[in-house]
């Protein structure tokens, strides 16, 4: 392929990722399965968190295995505002600033750890912070879950509020994926893969190693939060249920399905881990002669898939590509 | 030779030492570079080489004693600080980051030279696409200086071996060091790369930056440096020009034993 070639592919790819996305919501009217949509915002919610998993696990390389407590909190900070009458976009900025000071906090205190104590404390984070919600009553109504006041965004585009939450999501993983595109390509983005490449030299090249783990840790809690937000504001209702452990290997998978570090591949895997299942089991209870038994079996499928790419591209399906430069000049 | 006994001191250690436990690992080390000169570090294996190397480069905080460098206490200095007041190393086991481009490799040795954080890259602002822009040629100047431009787009590890020792030195070179701490570089290199890479050090020195390196190769030692320091079970044995050293008694000892001296 041409530099020429290669350049245009570049830069039109993602548009025209988009403009289909966008469509979505039409093909699904002309196909006569409005549900269609639903599944879009699911798997567009999903994309949000493993870019925001691809800062540390992708990136930097940490053993993050409790991402999904900060979706949580993302969730539960919403609807906790949107319970004391604070404005929609306003307790979603609200949301995204709580996520972000709690994933500092927990950075702070455990980002010292490496490896596998790393992903054994994160866990256990993930889980504490399911039980508190799940028992911190006075705040969060325990497992009965939280209402949360309805808010119809986007309203003069869409009548339907699926079409509308899933628009305004779309728009949340165009903003995301191109500020990670950017990050990536400059010299915070160097500075995080050089340390999952080789701390040791990371620091020996003059990198504060420490300080750049906490930024690539921090700055992943603005798309937890963000989708937690968006999910909660969504669904009018939040439950800890939602945020249960198989949620965080989810995203993780997603993450090391499509490639760790590049933003098309976890883009990619969020579509197959995220998309798939809820398609099959919505296809499977249209076909009224099919027993729904086989609605039991798609996570079976989708641990083949994973064991397939494990085995025969353990880079993920879209691994990352270098930057090239023009050498001659 | 009688230029550099003029030039001002650029590394002073004074009575440094790092102990593990009870073992001293280094101990009463006293050692002065001056600017511009080319000094090896000489020793059988366990000399505690490679040890004094990583607390001059704030690997290890040291127990005792005291780095002056450029007039500066820098003992117990945080690695990145470290570099930022001007010294860079390789190692002796090749760290480059491997599934990035011998570019980007350099590229990442610009970090403590540049400045964007998060808002120019995010805005794409003019004053961090000019930085980019500075970032790339300093790092193409560089690897044209080892002589590895045209491999700038592989990823490091599909690098020839000695491509990825010179590969490291170029990194090293990228944060501008007064000092660059040269780990065995010529380590695991036949006779013919081993020339050239002597040949490379002489350059790194001809650009105004100081080397100091271990060296098994005495051949490489004797051809290279202006002066020679022998370490032995952790303190500093000799010291001198290299034909003074090769001639020390105490020094053939360490490499041979009693008998063969």
């Amino acid at each position: 392929m041409s530099r020429t070639a290669r350049l245009l592919k570049a830069r039109w790819t993602p548009w025209i990722v988009l403009a289909a996305a966008l469509c979505l919501p039409i093909v699904g009217n002309l196909v006569e399965f409005p549900y269609l949509v639903r599944v879009g915002g699911v798997v567009g919610l999903f994309m949000l968190l493993a870019l925001g998993l691809n800062f540390t696990l992708g990136y930097v390389g940490l053993f993050d295995l409790g991402f999904i407590a900060f979706y949580a909190i993302g969730a539960y900070a919403t609807a906790i505002a949107m319970k004391a009458h604070v404005p929609a976009p306003l307790a979603i900025m609200l949301a995204v600033a709580v996520t972000v000071a709690a994933r500092l906090l927990v950075g702070v205190t455990i980002l010292r750890l490496r490896g596998d104590y790393l992903a054994v404390v994160t866990m256990g984070f993930g889980e504490i912070a399911r039980l508190t919600i799940n028992n911190l009553d006075s705040l969060t109504n325990g497992p009965k879950g939280m209402q949360v006041r309805s808010w119809r965004p986007l309203a003069f585009v869409a009548k339907d509020p699926n079409v509308q939450y899933y628009l305004l999501i779309v728009a949340a993983v165009a903003l995301s994926a191109a500020a990670s595109r950017r990050l990536e390509d400059s010299r915070v983005g160097r500075a995080w893969v050089a340390i999952r490449e080789d701390e040791v030299a990371a620091r020996l090249s003059g990198i504060p190693v420490q300080r750049y783990k906490l930024l690539a840790f921090t700055l992943s809690a603005v798309f937890a939060g963000l989708a937690g937000s968006l999910f909660a504001l969504w669904e009018q209702f939040v439950t800890p249920e939602s945020f249960v452990f198989w949620e965080s290997m989810l995203v993780v998978s997603i993450v090391v399905l499509g490639g760790m570090g590049s933003i098309s591949g976890v883009l990619l895997g969020a579509l197959i881990l995220g998309g798939l299942p809820p398609l099959m089991q919505a296809v499977l209870m249209m076909q009224e002669r099919i027993s729904t038994d086989w609605i039991n079996y798609r996570y079976l499928i989708f641990g083949l898939i994973l064991v397939l790419v494990t085995l025969f591209r353990p880079q993920g399906l879209l691994p990352s590509a270098r930057r090239e430069a023009e050498l001659d000049s | 030779m009688s230029d550099s006994k003029k030039a001002r001191a650029l590394l002073e250690v004074k009575d440094l030492a790092q102990h593990f436990g009870g073992l001293k690992a280094v101990d009463q080390v006293n050692m002065t570079i001056r600017e511009g000169e080319i000094v090896s570090v000489i020793g059988p294996n366990g000399a505690g080489k490679t040890t004094f190397f990583n607390v001059l480069t704030g690997v290890y905080p040291g127990t005792r004693g005291e780095i002056l460098f450029d007039g500066a206490p820098v003992r117990g200095l945080p690695s990145h600080e470290i570099v930022a007041r001007g010294i860079a190393r390789t190692f002796q086991n090749i760290r480059l980051f491997q599934d990035m481009t011998a570019l980007e490799n350099v590229m990442v040795g610009r970090h403590t030279r540049t400045s964007q954080f998060l808002l120019g890259p995010l805005l794409r602002t003019r004053a961090f696409i000019a930085e980019e822009a500075a970032i790339e040629a300093r790092a193409k100047e560089l690897l044209d200086f080892v002589g590895l431009r045209s491999s700038g787009n592989e990823r490091a590890r599909n690098l020839a071996y000695g491509a990825q020792r010179r590969l490291e030195i170029a990194r090293a070179l990228a944060s501008d060091p007064k000092l660059l701490i040269l780990d065995e570089p010529t380590a695991g290199m036949n006779p013919t790369e081993s020339a050239e890479l002597v040949t490379l050090v002489r350059k790194v020195r001809d650009r105004g930056v100081t080397v100091l390196l271990i060296e098994h190769q005495m051949r490489v030692v004797m051809d290279i440096s202006d002066r020679v320091f022998v370490f032995d079970y952790g303190v500093k044995i000799a010291e001198g020009s290299p034909k003074e050293v090769v001639a020390n008694p105490r020094v053939v000892e360490a490499y041979l034993g009693k008998e063969g001296a």
